[in-house]
């Protein structure tokens, strides 16, 4: 039982930041159907906006309301700009995103030089809970993605922008025959996915080293989130969290992490041959 | 499409017997290559043999890319695979010289088309296809990386593996930079002329088919799921021999060699000849590859920003690949000026 709780809580962890990189890439993929390589640069953003904001003596809360803001503006100004023209062609748009992907990471390096950024979270000490100590900061983290995800969840099902969405990913075509405009819809969606993506970072950044790169781990995991679980809807999007991210935990207790990740995806792309389609599709 | 059909029908057996344009231009490209030596000093012959390496490498991509209109993110894996494959059995195993270089090839080769089945066997029969498939085969060379650098008692972890020996064929060493330029330039040609040989053939119309309309050509019998595997297959396998001679010329391996920045820069060489054309990756590969000795001059940072923009380029500006687009620009110009008169 001492063992179970950090496990399940390390799980808890690594699902929760999935669900709420995941929601974005699912919600662009399944709306637009553009694959946006550079989403994993979004967390990378969101990071950095807290380093920006500690180096001036800012609070982490500060970084935590900055950074989806940052996110959204640079997502919506790329979405205008380069995003709405690459819809027609999901090839397109996986080559404009990564070629996105690769400028922002460089110029993330060129701004803030390559050594790893160290920041700290706002609660420093430990819990214990059932024996077993764990970190507090861990457990924030938890209960906030997992009420930023309720939330999201919320906004779909009860919002005017949720339903116009719903609506312009079953049908494009039929939703704006009704009179909702997709371009806005659409530009709304890219950038509320990066403002996800950057609000995850600054979530994940105490946790971890803060590089230019680290995005692409998340990528790789959350574009797997899609496809096992389903893209387009969010009960897929949480039974893929909830299978990469428990499964990717559990393993990496047995045998080393990278052994992990590589089973992980042997398993994804198995279960792609029985349902091509995700888990749970839309 | 109406008229490429009736083109098709009304072309004399004379012009179809004739040698199409990029086969002359492939022509021309070797024998320029073959007289490369006699101008170029040694040193500048071992770059020039390793771009003639990753043209093969270009090429292999072309193969699965160019003619299924299905994108590989991950082809570096199995150029990775390959020169990983080559390294491990040269300095893990004690085998006789003389068959070192034979059982490295096979083994590197034989790995990747093992891994190639296996996950092509998975995604292609489970009906993934386009995007989907391009971010299977990102993930793909994601896991491969962090394998080659974690896996450390194997592969070296960062630093990589370094004494793999020359090629030796039979006896035969290419141990001399002109040997070894003319062994790679050997493999180019074989790997350009087969590959041209089958895709100008009945497989190539098939591939064609499946690109335009997978559902029909499998209405018309043909078993589309295996001819894309075979086709994935010889493609990463072409990759992993380019890959194993590679790490024979350099005499080491490391993780760059199986890294996604590799995977995405193949796609840039391929799109920039144009892709589907075979001898346009090539051409591509040089010609980027010089642009990236340029501007790696000025600042090693450029070089992403420089890449990335070529992809956005690409898609914007000229999404047919470089020569299609330059073409265009020139008949443009020469039906401009027949006008404006």
């Amino acid at each position: 039982m001492e063992s179970f709780v950090p496990f399940a809580l390390n799980a808890l962890t690594l699902i929760s930041i999935l669900l709420i990189v995941s929601i974005g890439l699912a919600i662009i993929f399944g709306l637009m159907n553009v694959i946006n390589l550079a989403h994993g640069e979004f967390i990378t953003i969101g990071a950095f906006t807290l380093v920006a904001i500690q180096a001036v003596g800012g609070s982490f809360w500060l970084a935590l309301l900055a950074a989806p803001a940052v996110g959204y503006a640079i997502g919506f100004a790329l979405e205008k700009t380069l995003v709405v023209r690459v819809y027609r062609n999901p090839l397109h748009a996986i080559l404009v995103t990564w070629g996105l992907s690769l400028i922002i990471q460089q110029v993330i390096q060129l701004i803030f030089g390559p050594a790893p950024q160290r920041v700290v979270g706002p609660f420093p000490g430990f819990v214990t809970i059932a024996g077993a100590n764990y970190p507090a900061y861990r457990l924030f983290l938890i209960g906030f993605a997992l009420s930023v995800f309720v939330g999201v969840i919320l906004l779909f099902k009860k919002s005017r922008f949720g339903l116009d969405l719903r609506a312009s990913i079953q049908s494009t075509e039929m939703a704006s025959v009704m009179g909702v405009n997709a371009d806005r819809i659409n530009a709304q969606a890219f950038a509320f996915g990066a403002a996800l993506a950057a609000l995850a970072g600054v979530l994940l950044a105490p946790l971890t080293a803060v590089t230019a790169y680290m995005g692409i781990n998340y990528l790789a995991r959350s574009f797997f989130v899609v496809l096992v679980g389903g893209a387009g809807s969010i009960s897929g999007v949480a039974a893929g969290s909830g299978i990469i991210g428990g499964l990717e935990t559990a393993l990496s207790y047995q045998i080393p992490a990278t052994v992990a990740q590589a089973l992980v995806l042997i398993l994804a792309i198995v279960i792609l041959r029985f349902r091509p389609r995700g888990i749970l599709p839309s | 499409m109406k008229a490429a059909i009736s083109q098709g029908r009304s072309a004399t057996p004379a012009t179809r017997r004739g040698l199409r344009p990029t086969t002359l231009v492939a022509i021309a490209t070797l024998v320029v290559l073959a007289a490369l030596p006699l101008f170029a000093k040694s040193y500048a012959l071992t770059s020039y043999r390793d771009v003639l390496l990753l043209a093969v490498f270009a090429l292999s991509l072309d193969i699965f890319w160019g003619r299924t209109g299905i994108l590989s993110f991950g082809h570096a894996t199995f150029f990775g695979l390959g020169a990983y494959g080559m390294a491990v059995v040269a300095i893990h195993f004690e085998i006789d010289p003389a068959w070192v270089s034979l059982a490295g090839l096979l083994f590197g080769v034989g790995l990747a088309a093992a891994v190639a089945t296996l996950v092509g066997y998975f995604i292609l029969y489970g009906g993934v296809r386009g995007a989907y498939f391009t971010i299977v085969t990102l993930a793909l060379t994601l896991i491969a990386h962090h394998v080659a650098v974690g896996w450390s008692d194997v592969t070296g972890g960062d630093s990589g593996l370094i004494g793999v020996p020359p090629i030796t064929l039979f006896g035969y060493a290419f141990i001399g930079s002109t040997e070894s330029y003319y062994l790679a330039l050997a493999v180019l040609t074989v790997a350009l002329f087969g590959s041209m040989r089958l895709l100008h053939g009945r497989l190539g119309l098939v591939l064609a088919a499946i690109r335009d309309s997978e559902t029909k050509a499998r209405t018309l019998g043909y078993r589309t799921d295996r001819t894309l595997l075979l086709t994935f297959v010889a493609s990463a396998s072409l990759a992993a021999l380019a890959g194993a001679v590679y790490a024979a010329g350099t005499g080491f391996v490391a993780p760059d060699f199986i890294a996604l920045l590799l995977s995405t820069e193949v796609i840039i060489w391929v799109a920039v000849g144009g892709s589907g054309t075979l001898i346009g990756p090539v051409i591509g590969t040089a010609i980027v590859w010089k642009l990236q000795q340029e501007i790696s001059s000025i600042s090693i940072a450029a070089w992403p920003i420089a890449l990335g923009s070529f992809f956005i380029l690409l898609v914007l500006v000229f999404p047919q690949g470089l020569p299609a687009y330059l073409l265009k620009k020139v008949r443009a110009l020469r039906s401009g000026k027949g006008a404006a008169p």
